[in-house]
């Protein structure tokens, strides 16, 4: 009886988003409570689902009255969890951002909440086509969301992303098609024994099939070359925003190419058809390298890590396309970690631009002195991100490095070590620009007054003024140097919310929110074995 | 008895007692440094009747080593050291020594007698630089002049080690073993290193400057510490590396014996003169131990002579150092041509500074006589490049250091105790001093007359006196050949006086040449170095900006290489990859 719990995960968020509306003809402010309880209802639901799939193994359940293979099928196992916690624990974490940093109004909560729901859908169905629809609301939800803020330049962003997601889409839908043709079934477990007796790893319908669902799915990874909607969308959302979906969007993507790449399609068909894997790769490698070099090259803080995501994104295909049982383990510990580690990026950002009004990398100078908290927590997932040890970050990619090199080793096929070169000189790459970060937080600023060393300005205020025309000055005839040497110290901005017990000038709850998630990164680091146990029945499921 | 006193490592001894030096009063602490030196000496003669072998042997960072090898080698080096190390003590306790300088030499006398002692490599290497080390801590601390060429002492000695560093660690991967018991001497792969790192310690020509150079410097006490224990130690630990000799070592030693010879003949300071002495002498042991490769038993004689000879000079050259001394320290004078006329005032210092002199000149009568005879006999058995008189090179090498050696005595002599009336009227030496120059010199005598004596604590004592081999030093042939040095020595001082005086001011020793080029080519490396790694910081720097520049202005960089386009992806743009995207998969995908 307890499958029913797969239905009711995906049917709260999604009757909760008419709420708003509905409750908005009366009430102001409506959204807000209604996306929290529902989000802590999803919560909730999740920790059962967990618990009954640690119990008992996977979970399925039919829709309505048919019988799957025809109806529609629900399934939970141990990968749809992990994301799944994801989804649940990054929409109730974020709701609390969302409610200082805006966008307000209750049409906003009721895009937020069906975006939840969507994403819900997305990760518990077990149907091709319902994975379409599911698709599709994530879209939709999420071009509304980033233009939720009105602005001429998020609504360009928007547009781009709804043109190109929805062309995307369509090649999934395609590619669903073709599969239907070649199987005469949507269920994916159907499709999987079908695939065999109806058609063959060989088939061009298959392939084609294949072909389109991963460049539809890989448009919404966003993967070099087809990812320009995304760094435009991340860094245009308003921040709230930037954060769920910067968190969840992709990864839920990803989640679905995974799903569809080893549930539908099964490693046989990817061992079958080299030159499936080795595009994948090579795709797989541009997107990192590229990834990786673009966000080296920012200078505005969220469309650097939008960047940064183009390259975690390239390990995770990789991580598929190698299809060896390391590989697809790091792929997905880094799908969850990398979720969690942008989520708590995305929130830092946010939080600065909130109290601070930084958006630039050379705002932040002196940012360890006036927000100490924030600041470390967005430099412990920084270094996270660049993968040192303790974070859940370097679990991820150490196992899809090791899992390269060991098919490289088993096959000799040299795309493998090609794959973990690429992933070490991208390393290089995300400490480069995690280090400018954790440079202005901690040594930028010397000598500005108000900065370090600058307790001689406090005593004289009439100085102030002086040492503003005299930096102007410079900055004047001193060219690009100057505009970022000579930047003041972080300063709050007027009404950024005071704390009694840190300095740091932001929300609170959403400061605690991000902490949490910066030691969270760093505990699941520690549970690596705990991981590896939780994933192992999935991955013995796919590798038997 | 053995066993216990086998198993006290006497430099361990030496440098506690070189700490009771800086801690107790300055009587006492003398008297533990006295008492140290003096089991030193006590422990060596004791050992010497059946108490040889590998002592304290074991493993060391997993390399089997012998801290403490006795055997008939490094025992007449522990007698002599223990021996004078204990007459240059209570010099020094006479000599108004500070504290810190009779503790620097006791911890720089251990060091040489744990070299003495090494019964490997490894630990030899240890001891050798911890020598370089101690011996340059005893010329700093007289500060003033002695810091710039203590300097240069350290320098010369760092670079010596690091030669024998590197020789033993080649003998080491060749040979497999640190230990001396396993194979003769260092392996042959390392000889040159080791023969260029030892020949820095022995003054070899070239790599002597140091000598005359620091020797003068420090504390006059320091002097007769440093004048004997460096340069011998090096001697013996050339013979542990070519205990087979070899005519090259000889035939160095010959030239370095007239080279020594000829330059203290141009000095004016006293302790200078010595000093290139110290090079002559260290020529005649090497010759000696060069010579080994000659057929048995001459080889052994020939070693035997040199080893007698390092034993002797131990004794004379510190006797000379500290007469002369006395002298500096009792007229603050340190250029002879400013003393005269001190044989009246200083009748002790002019008696012992005799002895001395005889000594080394090899007058018979005194113990250098014995050795100097003894290599001298066994380079007369080498007939390369025959001269004169039937006799080969090498011996004449070594006659005209003998010769050299006399007139540069009768000049040092002449200047410091007669030539002219005496301007200076300083006191004799202190009761501590006579004591330790009486210690010295007494030996000195004792073995020029007791030469059995001598011979008894010389290796291969059977062989010397045994039936084949000739060893009669009062024989007339050696009386003639010392007589004829004589009188050449005061003819030649007489007659070339001015000639030489002259010299003395025009002729430059090579350290006019190497410490210049060597000063100017370390700057100019550093220069070098410094430069080329700023060009590659520029460069490096340089494209690093450029490629930021690119990076953050793709947009002007395309324009200034001529190429105006939007280089955004727009929405446009966006759907055209993504729908190539999805053909060149499906092209890839399907036709593969």
């Amino acid at each position: 009886m307890s499958d029913v719990l797969l239905p009711v995960a995906i049917t709260v968020p999604l009757v909760a988003a008419t709420l708003p509306l509905a409750l908005g003809l009366k009430y102001e402010s409506a959204g807000w409570p209604v996306a929290a309880v529902a989000t802590t209802a999803l919560a909730g639901l999740t920790g059962a689902i967990g618990l009954e799939v640690a119990r008992g193994g996977a979970l399925s359940h039919a829709l309505g009255t048919y019988e799957p293979p025809v109806g529609i099928e629900l399934v939970a196992d141990e990968l749809s969890v992990a994301v799944l916690a994801l989804v649940a624990v990054v929409s109730l974490a974020t709701l609390a951002f969302a409610r200082v940093a805006g966008p307000r109004g209750n049409s906003f909560y009721s895009g937020y909440l069906l975006l939840v729901g969507g994403l819900t859908g997305l990760v518990l169905t077990g149907d091709l086509f319902n994975m379409f629809v599911f698709l599709e609301i994530v879209g939709i939800s999420t071009y509304a969301l980033i233009a939720a803020d009105r602005s001429g330049a998020s609504a360009y962003a928007s547009l781009k992303y709804l043109v190109v997601g929805t062309v995307g889409a369509s090649l999934y839908l395609l590619g669903v098609g073709y599969a239907f043709l070649a199987t005469g079934t949507l269920n994916m477990l159907d499709m999987q024994v079908q695939i065999v007796e109806q058609a063959s790893y060989a088939d061009p319908l298959i392939r084609a099939s294949y072909a389109l669902i991963v460049a539809g799915l890989g448009l919404k990874v966003a993967v070099f070359p087809i990812h320009a909607w995304q760094p435009d969308a991340y860094q245009r959302a308003p921040d709230a925003v930037t954060t769920i979906v910067a968190a969840l969007v992709s990864t839920a993507s990803a989640y679905a190419l995974m799903r569809v790449s080893y549930t539908v399609f099964t490693v046989d068909f990817l061992a079958a058809n080299d030159a499936i894997t080795t595009g994948m790769l090579i795709v797989a490698g541009a997107s990192i390298l590229a990834g990786s070099a673009l966000a080296a090259m920012q200078s505005d803080l969220k469309r650097m890590f939008a960047y940064s995501s183009v390259a975690q994104f390239g390990m995770i295909v990789a991580a598929i396309a190698l299809a060896n049982e390391t590989a697809l383990l790091g792929g997905i510990v880094h799908l969850v970690g990398h979720g969690l580690l942008k989520f708590g990026l995305f929130l830092g950002i946010g939080l600065l631009a909130l109290g601070y009004g930084a958006r630039e990398l050379d705002d932040l100078a002196s940012a360890a002195r006036s927000a100490p908290y924030t600041a470390g927590a967005v430099a412990l997932l920084g270094l996270g991100l660049v993968g040192i040890p303790p974070s859940i970050g370097f679990l991820g990619k150490w196992y899809i490095g090791v899992g390269a090199v060991e098919s490289s080793m088993a096959g000799g096929d040299p795309a493998g070590i090609g794959i973990a070169a690429v992933i070490f000189v991208s390393t290089l790459f995300t400490l480069s620009y995690v280090a400018r970060v954790i440079e202005r937080f901690y040594f930028a600023g010397v000598g500005l007054p108000g900065g370090h060393g600058a307790e001689h300005d406090e005593s004289g205020h009439g100085d102030v003024g002086g040492h503003d025309d005299a930096d102007r000055g410079v900055a004047a005839d001193g060219g690009r140097e100057s505009a970022t040497g000579d930047d003041g110290p972080l300063t709050p901005v007027e009404g950024a919310p005071r704390s009694r017990l840190v300095p740091d000038r932001v929300p609170p709850a959403s400061l605690a929110i991000l902490i949490l998630a910066a030691f969270t990164t760093i505990a699941l680091g520690f549970g690596g074995y705990a991981l590896f146990e939780w994933f192992d029945p999935y991955l013995t499921e796919v590798f038997a | 008895m053995n066993s216990i006193l086998t198993s006290v490592p006497p430099y361990v001894l030496l440098a506690f007692a070189a700490l009771a030096v800086l801690a107790l009063p300055r009587r006492l602490g003398h008297a533990a440094a006295a008492l140290a030196t003096t089991f030193t000496f006590a422990q060596a003669v004791l050992l010497g009747d059946g108490g040889t072998g590998a002592h304290l042997a074991t493993q060391f960072l997993g390399f089997d080593v012998v801290w403490f090898n006795v055997d008939q080698f490094s025992l007449l080096m522990g007698v002599v050291v223990g021996f004078l190390a204990t007459a240059a003590v209570l010099y020094a306790y006479g000599t108004e020594a500070p504290t810190w300088v009779t503790s620097f030499a006791l911890i720089y006398v251990a060091t040489t007698v744990g070299t003495i002692y090494a019964g490997d490599w490894l630990t030899l290497i240890f001891f050798w630089e911890l020598m370089a080390v101690t011996s340059t801590l005893l010329v700093w601390q007289y500060g003033g002049a002695a810091v710039r060429a203590g300097y240069r002492y350290a320098l010369f000695h760092g670079i010596g080690g690091t030669f024998l560093l590197g020789a033993v660690v080649v003998h080491f991967a060749n040979a497999g073993t640190f230990l001396f018991s396993a194979t003769t001497g260092i392996h042959a792969s390392a000889a040159l290193l080791a023969a260029i790192g030892i020949g820095v310690n022995c003054g070899f020509i070239f790599l002597h400057t140091w000598l005359p150079d620091t020797y003068p410097r420090p504390h006059v006490a320091a002097s007769v510490f440093l004048s004997v224990f460096t340069t011998k130690t090096a001697v013996y630990v050339m013979y542990r590396a070519f205990p087979e000799g070899g005519m090259w070592l000889a035939y160095l030693g010959g030239f370095m014996a007239v080279y020594g010879a000829f330059f203290a003949l141009l000095q004016y300071d006293p302790r200078r003169l010595l000093s290139y002495h110290i090079q002559a002498q260290v020529g005649y042991m090497l010759a000696g131990l060069g010579l080994a490769t000659l057929a048995a038993p001459s080889g052994e004689f020939a070693v035997t002579g040199g080893f007698a000879h390092l034993f002797n000079n131990v004794l004379y050259k510190s006797l000379l150092f500290m007469a002369v001394g006395v002298v500096i320290y009792r007229t603050g004078v340190e250029d002879i041509r400013e003393m005269g006329g001190l044989w009246r005032v200083m009748p002790v210092t002019f008696l012992v500074y005799v002895v001395g002199a005889a000594s080394i000149t090899a007058v018979p009568g005194f113990n250098g006589f014995i050795s100097k005879g003894m290599v001298i006999d066994s380079a007369h058995e080498v007939h390369n490049y025959v001269l004169l008189l039937d006799s080969g090179l090498l011996w004449w090498l070594l006659i005209l250091g003998g010769v050299g050696t006399f007139m540069s005595f009768i000049k040092l002599g002449y200047y410091m105790f007669f030539h002219g009336s005496a301007t200076l009227t300083p006191k004799d030496a202190t009761p501590f001093q006579t004591a330790g120059m009486v210690l010295a010199g007494g030996a000195c005598v004792f073995f020029g007359v007791f030469y059995y004596q001598l011979i008894e604590l010389m290796p291969f004592t059977e062989i010397i006196l045994g039936e084949d081999v000739y060893f009669k030093p009062y024989s007339t042939s050696h009386l003639t050949e010392s007589a004829a040095l004589l009188v050449t020595g005061f003819v030649g001082f007489f007659t070339l006086k001015r000639p030489l005086g002259w010299l003395a001011h025009r002729m430059p020793d090579v350290d006019a040449v190497t410490y210049p080029a060597v000063f100017y080519l370390a700057r100019g490396s550093i220069w070098g170095v410094t430069e080329l790694w700023a060009a590659v910081d520029r460069a490096v720097m340089g494209t690093i900006a450029t490629a930021e520049w690119t990076g953050m202005h793709p947009r002007e960089a395309l324009a200034r290489a001529g190429v105006d386009v939007e280089i955004r992806t727009g929405i446009g743009r966006s759907v055209l990859f993504l729908t190539l995207t999805a053909g060149v998969a499906l092209f890839v995908f399907v036709l593969s």
